[in-house]
């Protein structure tokens, strides 16, 4: 059997996925979690997982070192890149939403919109008829109407606690949230039946 | 200031000589088979008019290379073989030879949008064919790009083939309005399985239609297709028709195990208007070539006439092919000055028999140990012994 390569978000994401995998009967080693390794075998399914940062899980993919991975929407939509979306894992679900501290309007004349998504926040405001600028920042997006970077933030928002604590509010919803399987255009032509039955054993 | 003359724009790359040894060698393999089959060779410039091939071409704008000639016209690099041929076929010159079988061997040129790992050049080969409507050119295009595959020894390679009209009768059968239609067949292209899904779900009333249309993502053999084909519809039963006869001629030709027929293979190129195919081989994360009937295109520049054809990546075929093993034997004579004439003599007699032969006047070399070791034999005329 070929090596399948899965390219797997670390952190958070991943023990949710990895729970998933082990719950549609896949024969997995037990204890990744804790394992500092980037390259973890799965001999028993002839799985190679590779551990890389969310926001590089659709690289690997697109670029074919990895067959599959699982990849969040958001950076998904983000990042546009030539890859098949084959099924919502329906896990990590949460939002991107506009935020920013309560009762403020956006600057008319320049409006700044700090993100770690500059392309979902600048289609969100073109599609409501606003050019903003984009200010693009790494993390602790919060921060930024805080201390008066920008008025508005575009940024994920799972419970909504982070933005309570620092006395931010959300103004607009702009969309769902999940994890997706995705695969590599020729992995998914030359390994279409093992895909295939991933996903489906995965649907269920 | 110096140091950017040692770097090149975004996406261009240079080929180190094995490369192009390599390439020189895919391109001769290359065009003798499309030779075989009866294309002939051509070559089109690099620039053309923004507003014929720019625009008639399927490379998205923001990938074209622009700029102005002197008298302030916008022209472009060619993004694509596709439309210049297709420019030059409706010349009245070969307006009257139809059907014509061109091939070409060219590098095309699109800009690069984000990161690299992606050349902005790059080498393609490939063919069309214009003049004739016949799925039997079809056939020929498809049977023409495995020969150059096998003729390259690239191994395991796989088409997924599908029908952008045959798709949209299909859907147009579901009586579902145009703009839904098109809808549901982007999401196709951007091969989002999720949101079809979830579209099919929101978007389509009847229980019966809505459990069969989420199915078209599914197929992969062409029996499968049956199930969406209406019978008592004489468009979709003579294209159905059409795209069996032309599974019959590739599997008698031993490609039935290397074919996947999917409904829902289609592309963004909205001037194909009948097969579409791509081609995928192990070694390369990207598919090697595509291609398919593109009458919309011929139209274009006001020709009615049937045209189809592909074009392989280089770049990505050199990635699929085996590595080479062979290494020529490169002969070294070191010469002083006094033996000069006869180093020549020496090399002229070996080059005749066949030997490739560097001659290299020795002093000129700082080191000879390392500069000697690049060849597999050295003859020393320098007055030094061998060895």
């Amino acid at each position: 059997m070929d090596k399948l390569t899965i390219a797997m978000p670390k952190g958070r994401i991943f023990e949710e996925a990895y729970e998933l995998l082990v719950k549609a009967g896949f024969d997995l080693p037990e204890e990744l979690d804790d394992s500092r390794k980037l390259i973890v075998e799965a001999p028993n399914e002839g799985f190679r997982f590779i551990l890389s940062k969310p926001m590089d899980v659709p690289v690997y993919v697109e670029h074919g070192v990895a067959d599959i991975g699982i990849a969040g929407k958001d950076v998904l939509l983000e990042q546009g890149r030539d890859i098949h979306e084959l099924l919502d894992l329906e896990i990590s679900r949460c939002y991107i939403a506009t935020a920013g501290l309560p009762d403020t309007a956006m600057d008319e004349m320049t409006p700044r919109i700090a993100t770690k998504y500059p392309d979902i926040a600048s289609q969100f405001f073109r599609s409501r008829g606003e050019q903003v600028e984009i200010i693009e920042l790494n993390g602790s997006i919060e921060l930024a109407p805080m201390i008066g970077l920008a008025e508005r933030i575009v940024d994920i928002v799972s419970t909504g606690k982070t933005l309570k604590e620092n006395g931010l509010v959300e103004y607009d919803k702009i969309v769902d949230i999940t994890s997706r399987l995705i695969a590599n255009p020729v992995s998914y032509r030359l390994k279409q039946k093992r895909i295939d039955e991933i996903v489906e054993r995965l649907r269920k | 200031m110096t140091i950017q003359m040692f770097e090149k724009p975004l996406g261009m790359r240079d080929d180190f000589p094995s490369i192009v040894k390599r390439k020189s060698k895919l391109s001769k393999v290359g065009i003798k088979i499309m030779e075989q089959f009866g294309y002939e060779m051509l070559q089109t410039p690099s620039l053309e008019y923004y507003e014929t091939i720019g625009k008639i071409s399927a490379i998205a704008d923001n990938q074209l290379f622009k700029l102005l000639d002197n008298q302030g016209q916008t022209l472009v690099l060619r993004p694509d073989m596709t439309s210049p041929i297709a420019r030059v076929a409706a010349s009245k010159l070969l307006k009257e030879k139809m059907p014509v079988r061109l091939g070409y061997y060219s590098n095309v040129f699109r800009a690069q949008l984000r990161e690299g790992g992606r050349p902005a050049e790059f080498e393609q080969i490939g063919v069309e064919l214009i003049g004739d409507e016949s799925l039997y050119a079809d056939a020929e295009v498809i049977l023409l790009a495995t020969e150059i595959l096998r003729g390259l020894k690239v191994e395991s390679g796989r088409i997924v083939i599908g029908h952008t009209q045959l798709l949209q009768e299909v859907l147009r059968g579901y009586g579902l309005d145009a703009a839904l239609a098109e809808k549901l067949r982007a999401e196709m292209v951007a091969k989002n399985k999720v949101a079809y899904e979830n579209m099919v779900d929101t978007l389509v009333d009847d229980a019966e239609a809505k459990s069969s249309l989420k199915m078209i993502m599914n197929t992969t053999r062409l029996e499968d297709w049956q199930q969406w084909i209406d019978q008592t519809d004489p468009v979709q039963r003579s294209l159905y028709e059409d795209i069996r006869k032309l599974k019959t001629i590739l599997d008698r030709n031993g490609l039935a195990d290397f074919v996947t027929y999917d409904l829902s293979f289609t592309s963004h190129m909205t001037y194909y208007t009948g097969m579409v195919f791509e081609i995928y081989g192990e070694g390369s994360g990207f598919p090697l070539g595509n291609g398919g009937r593109y009458d919309g295109l011929m139209k274009q520049f006001g020709l009615h006439v049937g045209a189809t054809g592909f074009s392989l990546r280089v770049d990505r075929l050199l990635e699929a092919m085996p590595a080479e093993q062979e290494n020529p034997e490169q002969t070294l004579i070191l010469y002083n000055e006094k033996n000069e004439e006869n180093a020549h003599k020496e090399a002229e007699k070996l080059r005749t028999a066949g030997t490739r032969v560097t001659l290299q006047f020795a002093p000129a070399v700082k080191a000879q140990e390392e500069f000697s070791s690049l060849f597999s034999k050295v003859i020393r005329m320098d007055g030094e012994n061998n060895g």
